[in-house]
Parts: structure tokens; sequence; C-alpha cells
């Protein structure tokens, strides 16, 4: 513990400098913009970024993309409470109490109450990857390619089992992304996989471009579909109601605890911060005393899904730094960024990369706090924006996806692919298939593949190497129930949805 | 309108269309496990037929499901076209874009949805369409030193 103490402290170091602070606010900034627009979300306004941080080093690299990841959660909540539109869809369920709230002239108290008590989440998220991952990248040391095969595994069984989805859809999001993913040149026999003898598909297909057509592009389209107005309750602030909730804050410290509590779980295992807010807010309603005022501006409404998406947002880099394993599809982007800035994500970067770990680590405290003051100060700005027509904003943000689906690559081919995963993305959204589970197999497959053909290797092609130990053995039997579990379930009559999780269906794990 | 019913056999069958591509694709390729264990096709053909199985599930579910979901309009007539006029000069851009480069074609898009799509005033129109346009080439070309698709256009004026 107490190194982790030093280790903080030296991150600290390494993130408070000048030119740090002021990619954070950038970050942050561009975060809150990304947040508050329609059809521009986290995972693809840090996939927008990405390219242009190829030439930073990868400590700014990563504070600019973690912030812009800060900024845009809580921008989400901005237009969630004053428009009743979500930026996010993990801050959906932030405008069943936000929104009432702001209609009975309350906004100024929502607002505060969701920005500090995302702050707070956040803050939990962050402490316990301060804790625990050093101690996770340090067990996950021992890993050989089979144990990483496993817990690979895992994370992709979690995502059947508890991912918030119709089983069967995951699956097939899944396997479009595994399918994606392998186009091009396999990595082992170095022969060309899926290509069809199209020259453009020889490098595979960038899940950078999949990312904007899919939560870009599909977005866009679900928004136009609605027929978009805005038509709010005002930005401005008023003190005194800021001062109310912050005096009244400290008494739904179970709400908050409860709702960080359940972030960290979801937000470690793959469920995301969408699917985490949801939870949290159904919880709330069921256990908390004002459970009955509900739905009609209840503070401790909009508390329950704020702290736990944060805390979901922030302790899904945990698994993304200690073991190459993305919580979210925003770290699902991040992981595929690392690498492409030549680093080997995994518990590796704790040894090789301490500067970066930390210098991370510790940055995500100052980039939340810095969210925290940011997002409150620029309210009446963006709220301001948003009276902007969705006519000159929708094709503006049309224009800045295909831009950045082209600088993924330089490739003319990606503004065709972007279009279709645009129309994909749309559809898929129509008819409730996750999305995320999309990204992460593309993101990992192949690194699961790779893992899984070199324990294949050490074992000469025995399935055996997967039970050859306890750890890997416990592991992949985990696995293989979480697989099982729907069919299981739904044999056994269990499968009980509650509200929330059905609602969550909508779009997990974003 | 389009009825859930069909939007969702269409869609699985169109997942189904996709393995079945992906099954074509690994005909080439060594399927097999041998002493070394997967080789490079194994992964694509298997992962090939479980789409194609899932798919066929969903369908399968969705047809039992049917006098529910025949019943639910899942994007409706307004709607829809919504989202045609919205999605239509996006292809006719990246069109535009594979021949003329991506900063005409953005500027030309911006110009005619805002006019005619948005019913903004040709003013307007041109002010984003020029603003948007200048913006993401200095930002790209000049700070970031990202070069963008250019076209004929940029080579004549000596920006390519």
């Amino acid at each position: 513990m107490l190194s982790n103490l030093d280790a903080l402290m030296h991150g600290f170091s390494v993130a408070l400098t000048l030119h740090h602070i002021v990619l954070m606010i950038a970050g942050v900034l561009l975060g809150i913009l990304v947040g508050v627009l329609p059809g521009l979300g986290a995972p693809n306004g840090v996939t927008l970024l990405l390219p242009l941080t190829f030439s930073m080093d990868p400590v700014s690299a990563i504070i600019l993309l973690t912030s812009l990841y800060w900024g845009a959660l809580f921008g989400g909540s901005t237009t969630s409470i004053l428009f009743n539109i979500p930026g996010e869809p993990s801050s959906v369920a932030t405008t069943f109490d936000g929104y009432p709230m702001a209609r009975q002239g309350r906004a100024s108290e929502a607002l505060t109450y969701a920005f500090i008590s995302a702050g707070i989440g956040a803050l939990v998220g962050i402490v316990v990857i301060t804790l625990l991952s050093s101690a996770v990248a340090s067990f996950a040391l021992r890993f050989g390619p089979p144990e990483y095969f496993a817990v690979y595994f895992l994370a992709f069984a979690s995502f059947i089992a508890f991912g918030g989805g119709a089983p069967l859809k995951t699956i097939v999001s899944l396997c479009l992304g595994f399918g994606f993913g392998m186009m091009g040149m396999d990595t082992v026999s170095g022969s060309m996989r899926l290509t069809f003898d199209i020259p453009e598909l020889i490098r595979g297909i960038s899940f950078l471009v999949v990312v904007i057509g899919l939560f870009g592009l599909g977005e866009l389209l679900l928004t136009i579909e609605e027929g978009p107005e805005f038509k709010g309750a005002s930005g401005r602030l008023d003190p005194r109601g800021m001062l109310r909730a912050l005096a009244s804050l400290p008494r739904y410290w179970v709400a908050v605890l409860r709702g960080s509590a359940v972030g960290v779980w979801m937000g470690i295992t793959p469920g995301g911060p969408t699917a985490a807010s949801f939870m949290s807010y159904g919880l709330a309603r069921r256990m908390s005393r004002n459970g009955a005022r509900f739905g009609r501006g209840e503070p401790e409404g909009v508390i329950a899904p704020e702290t736990a998406d944060h805390s979901a947002g922030t302790s899904a880099m945990l698994p993304m730094l200690s073991l190459g394993i993305p919580g979210s599809a925003t770290s699902a982007v991040m992981l595929g960024g690392l690498m492409i800035w030549g680093l080997n994500p995994g518990p590796m970067l704790f040894i090789e990369q301490r500067d970066f770990v930390w210098g991370m680590i510790a940055s995500m405290y100052l980039g939340n706090v810095i969210g925290v003051i940011l997002a409150l100060a620029t309210v009446p700005l963006f709220a301001a924006m948003l009276s902007v027509s969705f006519s000159i904003i929708g094709p503006v943000i049309v224009t800045v996806c295909l831009v950045g689906a082209y600088t993924v690559a330089g490739a003319p081919f990606d503004l065709w692919l972007a279009v279709v995963f645009g129309a994909a993305g749309y559809l898929m959204k129509k008819l409730d298939y996750p999305l995320a589970p999309l990204v992460l197999a593309m993101v990992i497959g192949d690194k699961a593949e790779d893992a899984f053909r070199q324990s294949m290797l050490m074992s000469n092609g025995s399935l055996g190497v997967l039970w050859s130990n306890p750890l890997v053995g416990a592991l992949s039997t985990l696995a293989a129930l979480f697989l099982l579990w729907p069919v299981a379930s739904a044999v056994l009559g269990w499968h009980r949805t509650s509200k929330a999780m059905r609602m969550a269906r909508a779009e997990p794990g974003s | 309108m389009l009825r859930r019913l069909h939007l969702e056999l269409g869609f699985a069958g169109l997942v189904f269309l996709v393995g079945l591509v992906g099954l074509r694709g690994t005909a080439e390729l060594d399927t097999g496990w041998a002493s070394d264990g997967p080789q490079a096709g194994f992964f694509p053909f298997r992962v090939s037929l479980i789409l194609m199985a899932a798919a066929a599930l969903v369908a399968i579910n969705a047809w039992r499901a049917r006098e529910t979901l025949s019943r639910t309009v899942v994007i409706e007539r307004e709607g829809g076209a919504r989202v045609l006029r919205f999605g239509l000069p996006i292809l006719a851009m990246v069109a535009v874009a594979q021949w003329l480069g991506l900063y005409l074609a953005m500027a030309l898009y911006l110009l005619f949805t805002i006019r005619f799509a948005g019913r903004r005033r040709w003013a307007t129109a041109l002010g984003v369409a020029v603003g948007v346009t200048v913006v993401t080439f200095v930002v790209f070309e000049k700070w970031f030193t990202v070069p963008l698709l250019k076209g004929p256009l940029e080579v004549m004026l000596g920006l390519g």
C-alpha cells in the first residue's frame, strides 16, 4: 500500500506540469463539448482525437484522451438535465429525475447534485485503481498465454452473461467484431485472411473507423429520426440553488456509496457506465425511503446514476491498465491507442512504463476535479450552444466524423466503411444489438486468438492446458459457466430481468 | 413505416449473409487443427458458423414472437424519411470526396444540406460551409500536419 502512495506521488510529479494541466483543461473542455453534442459520445470523441496524438509522447496523449473522457461523462449530464436529451447513453438515467427538477426551476440544484456526486464517484473509482492496480498487475505478471486466454475468454463470456443485452444478440455483436478484427494479415502464420483479394482490406479494418460509424454516424441518425427539439430549461445558474444542493448532499451519502460500489463493480467487469447508471438508479428506487418520489424530481434519482456512471467510467481503466482488457468501449479505444503509441498494454506496463502508468493515475485525480469545476462553469455556454439549430450542428458533426475516419489511416476507402457502419449502427441500436461487445471483440479478439494459439503451441494442441493449474482452471471454468449462464437461466426460468436492466439494454457498456 | 418483425428478420438475414461471406473467405485457408494447434482459418471458419447460427436463432426467436413484433412499429414513416434525407447526402458526400477530395466535398455537403434540408438562407449556409472547411484545413494541414484527402482543385491551387 505504502509503495503505491510513493508511486502515486511520483505520478503527480509527472502529471503536474503546466503542459499537462493545459492538456487536461483542453481535454475536459473538448470532452464536455463532445458530451453535450448528440451524436458525439465519449468513445467517438476519443477516436476522433486519437490520430492527432500519434506524434505526442504517451503520457501527454493519455492525459488528453482520459481528460476528454471525463469531460464527456460530465457533458452528457448537462443536456440530460437541461434538455431531457441524454448527450451520452450513460446519462439516460439522469434524465428521469434531472429533467423534472429542471422543469420545477431547480436546474442549478440538479446540476450541482449531478456534478458533485459524479466527481465523488469518479474519485472512488480512482482510489480503487490506486490501491488495487499494481497488485492486480503483479498478480498478472505470473500469467502465461493460457491464463491470458482464460481472462479474455472470461471477459467475452461475462459480456454474454451480464452485459444486459439479449445473449444471442451479444453473440452476434461479438462474432461480427471477431470477424472484422481477423481481416488482414494473420499474425501467427502470415497468411491473408478474409481479404477477398480486395487490396483495401489487406491492412484490415481499423476499429477506429468502425467506432466512428457505429457510435458517431449511427447515433446521429437516431437523433435525427426522433426529430430533435432543444427546448429546455434555462442554462442560467443560481448560486443559492447550488449552495442548497451542496449543503444537503451529505444527507444522500447512502446513495453515493451504493452508486460508487455499483459503478466500480460494473466498470471492472465489462458492464460499463451505461449499465451501471441504470442499475444504480433501479437499486436506489427500490431501496430508498424516497423511492415513491423517483421520476418526479427527486435529487437521489440524480445522484444515484451519476455516481455510478462516473465510478464505472474511471474504474474501467483498472483492467485496461493492469490486464490489457478494456472494461468499456471508450477504454477499448484507449487500449488501441496504447498499442499505436508503442506501449504494450498489460502488467508489464507497471514495470517498464512507471511514468506512464502513475502519471495517468495521478492525472485522473486532477482531471476529475477540473472536470467538476469546468462542467459547472461552462453550463451557460454549452446550453447556449444547443440553441443553435440541429439543422446546422448535425451536418457539421457529420463532417467531423468523416474527417476523423479519414485521418485514421489516410485511406479514402475508410470513408465508405464509416458510412456502412453508420447505417449498421443505426439498425443495431434500433434492434437492441449491443455495440460495445463488437468494439471490444475487434480490439482484443486477435490478442485472444494469439494467446490461444500460443497456449496450443505450448501444449502440442491439447486443450488441457486451460485447466493445467488451479488459477487458469478456475478462470476457464468461470468463463465456461458465464457462457452457459443464459442457457441455464432460460431453462430454469430465472430470466427475470429488472426494468432497469431492460432499459440498459438500449446501449450497455459505452 | 417499418414493423419490428420485418426489421428483425431482415437484419438477421443480413448477418447470416455476412457469415456466409466469411465462410467463403476461409475456403483457401487451412481451417483444421494441426499438431501446433489451430491453423489460420480455424477461428474465421468457426466464428462464421457461430455467426450464422446466432443469426438464425435470432430470426427464429423473432418469428416465434411474431404476434407482438408485427404490431410494434420500429421506424415511423416520418422518422424514416428524416433519416433518409439526412443519410443520403452523407453517402453523396463520400462519393464526391473520392473524386474531388474531402475539403470540397464537405463544403458542398454543408452548403446544400444547410440550405435545402435545413431551409436556411444562402448566406448562413455559405458561411458555415466556408468557415468549417477553412478551420478544418488550418487545424489538420497546418497545426497537426495531418494531410486530408485532396482532389484536383487543391492541386490546381497549389495546396496539394
